[in-house]
């Protein structure tokens, strides 16, 4: 009875923080959103007993991905007269809640399909995981690992200042 | 307890996560619907690591995570370039691709 | 040595054509005279060698050069067949075709085209005796073709006349109707025989498998291809314009290839008219019908060219009489005299023109008899060989065909034969008379006629006098030896031998009659005849026939052609097309805008498939 009512909570606060994530102008208030619904799915993870996963989820999606969001948004430092006025947000909103709904049925029932013959519910270590980590899927794991550096590099080079403007014609055009 | 709740909210958080992207011109809200919809998958794969009793599931997750911030380093550093050049965060101003007639 | 025959012309009309071309000012009279006339030559001896052959004993001879195609069941071979029938063919063939290019040599002397000139005559002959070795229907139809293409070549030889070119034209396009008949013929057959083979001999077995109304319509279909060829009714109006081309290309189209090949490929095909008599008597009244039509026509031409056209006209109606009636070895005699009288009678006339400075008007002429002693003499052989009178060889061949005609009961056909027999007396002898023996015009200067040119006609003389005798028959004390020799599937005719003499006396009668009305008439004083009378202005002008043609069938075609070219072409069919690229473009320009650049409005068209594959899955599947 407590899981189903700290389910519930967690997903108030996940469903809730995603929709005003998507619904806010304002880009900070979004981000907020991003947060809360991120905390949430950190707190579901721990449900499932996955602690590591929960845990991962706080320091990456919490502590690196949102802070650097927001960092970033607060580096662009956008005026409200600068982001993008979306009059009609509201009707591309309902329009595509529409078209979105058998998909959200299709997930549901084809998750449910394959969960028919489920029954066991053990708890999964953080030892089992590493375990697996390091001995099945060490090579995914040292492939991401490159994918991290790759990233760290590629986003330095995208964000550096280039003086230069030959690499970017579209700079000129807009100008 | 039953995982088809999860499943439920897997489903939605997804939904959630489309709608978002297609409905919005905001980047950091593009951005931050991929996020969510990867969040989504990240979920489901835990409860079916959970249910299965496989920690396979949860690895993947974690492997997730991972792209998520790769992911995150990247995208963040577009808009920052983006902006810079177009003073905007505005996907609609981005219309290279359009046909001209 | 039989593909030998065939394939020596070929070479050396390619030869020629590649000398020609490499330099066509040269004159190099020598060696064109050698190659052009030597080939020929050399297949003369090689036929002539098969024959002996044939008369040694053997019944067929076969050679197969190379497969040509072989796909399944259906294979064709490059292969030759000489059987007796073959033989007679390319005997007279070369021969004449021999004597024709030696004469051609001296007509031709002076054009500066010589070369071409023989390298198309040799083509001409090879297609020819391709067409009667052919083995198989397919390498026919193939000779067939080349036939009428070289024909096409030699009638628009002068091509600077523009009036040659539609000549050559006519032939050409008339061919190809007869053509149309030939292939969509030799089609059904091909079908019907179901791949049992497709060589002569192998029909020949096969023939009784065909259902008699399919094998009545291949042998009319392919007696349409015979009409193209040997023109007939209503296929034969191009034949008087041939006369445009040079009169040598006159002399071998009308004696000895092109216009027999519809005659020779009857007789090749016996084995099938023999099943379907009914088709064989539509052929013998197309005959007797184009036989007297001619006769009439030519009895009011001034033209010395186009009354000899008319003449061969006429006797290839004879022809087509015997062959109807199944009296193959009658028309195949009938084409082997004809041949040298007809030949004979050109080459004549080619001197005759040639030595009055191209004039052809026979009433221009007139008095040549002295001048002229060899070419008269040779001339009247022809002319008595050609009306029918002892013991020239006209004589016998014509009176077995009308024999024919009277013993199987066509009194009909056997009248109009008769008839056209007076007529043909009539016609030939107006033509010698006004130009031999009326009294001359004006004075003429006479252009001396190479020497070369009279050497074949005294030796076609000696064949159109002693030709007839191959071929007498029992009554007249002979064997009827080319009859035994050619052995094809003849009508067994029993007559007794008093009506044979009473019907032979009779032709010579009615030929006498008609030289003696020539005589009344011509012989003094030629006058042109004045299209005073209904009938003698319809005659004068061949009965409208060509009118008739251009009124029913091209004006038509050409309104028609005209309608589609400026109604039916630009309103409908670009109307139509103009439609679709408009319709095209609206919806380009509409699915354009689609393509607006911005992501999330892609981000939404794929949404929009997704939830409709969605959709799908869970209504119409029903996943779960």
């Amino acid at each position: 009875m407590l899981e189903i009512s700290i389910f519930t909570i967690l997903a108030l606060f996940i469903l809730g923080g995603s929709i005003v994530m998507i619904i806010n102008r304002q880009t900070l208030f979004s981000a907020f959103g991003f947060l809360v619904a991120m905390i949430g799915l950190a707190g579901m993870f721990a449900l499932l007993d996955s602690r590591f996963l929960a845990l991962a989820q706080i320091m990456v999606s919490v502590g690196a991905v949102v802070v650097l969001s927001m960092l970033t948004i607060l580096t662009i430092n956008a005026k409200p007269e600068n982001l993008p006025l979306e009059s009609n947000k509201y009707k591309w909103i309902l329009f595509s809640t529409i078209l979105v709904l058998p998909i959200t049925l299709l997930i549901y029932r084809s998750t449910t399909a394959l969960y028919q013959s489920f029954s066991t519910m053990e708890p999964i270590s953080s030892k089992i995981v590493g375990k697996l980590l390091f001995s099945n899927w060490v090579l995914p794991f040292e492939i991401v690992s490159i994918l991290l550096l790759t990233a760290m590099v590629g986003a330095i080079v995208i964000a550096r200042n280039n003086n230069t403007k030959i690499d970017h014609p579209e700079t000129e055009e807009n100008a | 307890m039953t995982p088809d709740m999860f499943f439920l909210l897997a489903s939605v958080l997804f939904s959630i996560g489309l709608v978002g992207l297609v409905s919005r011109r905001n980047l950091f809200v593009l951005y931050m619907s991929l996020e969510l919809m990867l969040s989504a998958v990240n979920l489901l794969l835990a409860t079916f690591s959970k249910v299965l009793g496989d920690a396979s599931g949860s690895v993947i997750a974690l492997l997730i995570i991972a792209v998520i911030a790769a992911e995150a380093a990247l995208f963040l550093a577009m808009i920052i370039h983006l902006y810079r050049t177009h003073r905007t965060v505005d996907s609609d101003s981005f219309n290279k691709l359009r046909e001209r007639v | 040595m039989l593909s030998l025959i065939v394939i020596l012309p070929f070479l050396s009309a390619f030869l020629m054509a590649l000398v020609y071309l490499n330099n066509t000012k040269k004159k190099r009279y020598f060696f064109y005279s050698l190659v052009g006339v030597g080939t020929p030559a050399l297949s003369t001896v090689l036929s002539f060698m098969v024959g002996i052959e044939l008369l040694n004993g053997s019944d067929t001879i076969h050679h197969t050069l190379f497969q040509w195609i072989h796909i399944g069941d259906f294979n064709i071979e490059v292969a030759f067949m000489a059987d007796r029938l073959t033989v007679v063919m390319i005997s007279f063939i070369t021969l004449i075709g021999t004597l024709i290019h030696i004469y051609a040599a001296g007509y031709m002397k002076d054009d500066d085209t010589y070369g071409k000139f023989f390298s198309y005559f040799n083509l001409f002959m090879g297609s020819m005796l391709l067409l009667v070795l052919a083995d198989n229907p397919i390498m026919m139809f193939t000779g067939w073709e080349l036939v009428g293409l070289s024909s096409y070549l030699l009638i628009g030889f002068y091509h600077k006349q523009s009036s040659n070119i539609t000549a050559a034209n006519k032939a050409f396009i008339l061919n190809r109707v007869g053509d149309f008949g030939f292939i969509i013929a030799l089609s059904l057959l091909f079908v019907s025989l179901e791949g049992t083979g497709f060589t002569f001999e192998s029909i020949k077995t096969n023939i009784t498998m065909i259902n008699p109304e399919m094998l009545s319509l291949i042998g009319i279909l392919l007696f349409v291809g015979a009409m193209g060829k040997s023109a007939q009714i209503p296929l034969y109006v191009w034949l008087p314009d041939a006369m445009a081309g040079p009169t040598p290309v006159s002399a071998l189209i009308h004696a000895a290839t092109m216009v027999t090949a519809g005659v020779y490929m009857v007789s090749r095909y016996s084995f099938l008219y023999v099943e379907i008599p009914d088709i064989g008597l539509f052929i013998a009244t197309i005959g007797a019908a184009s036989a007297l039509f001619a006769a009439i026509i030519a009895s009011y031409q001034s033209d010395i060219k186009k009354i000899l056209a008319y003449s061969t006209m006429s006797q290839l109606g004879y022809m087509f009489i015997a062959v109807g009636l199944g009296a193959y070895s009658s028309g195949i005699f009938h084409v082997f005299t004809h041949a040298f009288f007809k030949a004979l009678l050109f080459m004549g006339a080619g001197a005759v023109i040639i030595s009055l400075h191209h004039e052809q008007n026979i009433f221009k002429m007139g008095g040549l008899k002295k001048d002229l002693k060899l070419v008269y003499i040779t001339m009247l052989i022809a002319t008595l060989a050609i009306s029918g009178i002892p013991p020239f060889a006209g004589f016998f061949s014509k009176d077995a065909i009308l024999v024919t005609a009277f013993a199987s009961e066509h009194y009909v056909l056997w009248g109009m034969g008769s008839l056209t027999a007076v007529l043909t007396a009539f016609y030939m002898f107006r033509l010698l008379f006004s130009v031999f023996h009326a009294k001359g015009k004006k004075i003429h200067t006479l252009q001396s006629i190479p020497k070369l040119m009279t050497y074949p006609l005294v030796f076609l003389a000696f064949g159109s006098t002693t030709a007839g005798f191959l071929g007498v028959n029992g009554s007249y004390g002979g064997n009827a030896w080319i009859n035994t020799f050619l052995a094809l599937p003849d009508l067994e005719l029993h007559i007794a031998h008093s009506t044979e003499y009473m019907l032979g006396g009779l032709n010579v009668l009615l030929a006498l009659t008609g030289i003696g009305l020539a005589y009344k008439i011509f012989a003094k004083e030629a006058k042109e005849v004045k299209a005073d009378r209904l009938f003698q202005k319809v005659v004068l002008n061949k009965f409208y026939i060509d009118e008739i043609y251009v009124f029913f069938i091209l004006k038509p075609l050409l309104t028609l052609s005209d309608f589609i070219a400026k109604v039916i072409e630009p309103k409908i069919f670009d109307g139509f097309i103009n439609f679709n690229v408009w319709g095209y473009r609206r919806s380009a320009l509409f699915f354009a805008k689609l393509q607006n650049g911005k992501v999330r409005y892609y981000a939404l068209y794929i949404l929009m498939g997704v939830s409709a594959m969605s959709c799908y899955l869970i209504f119409k599947l029903g996943v779960m």
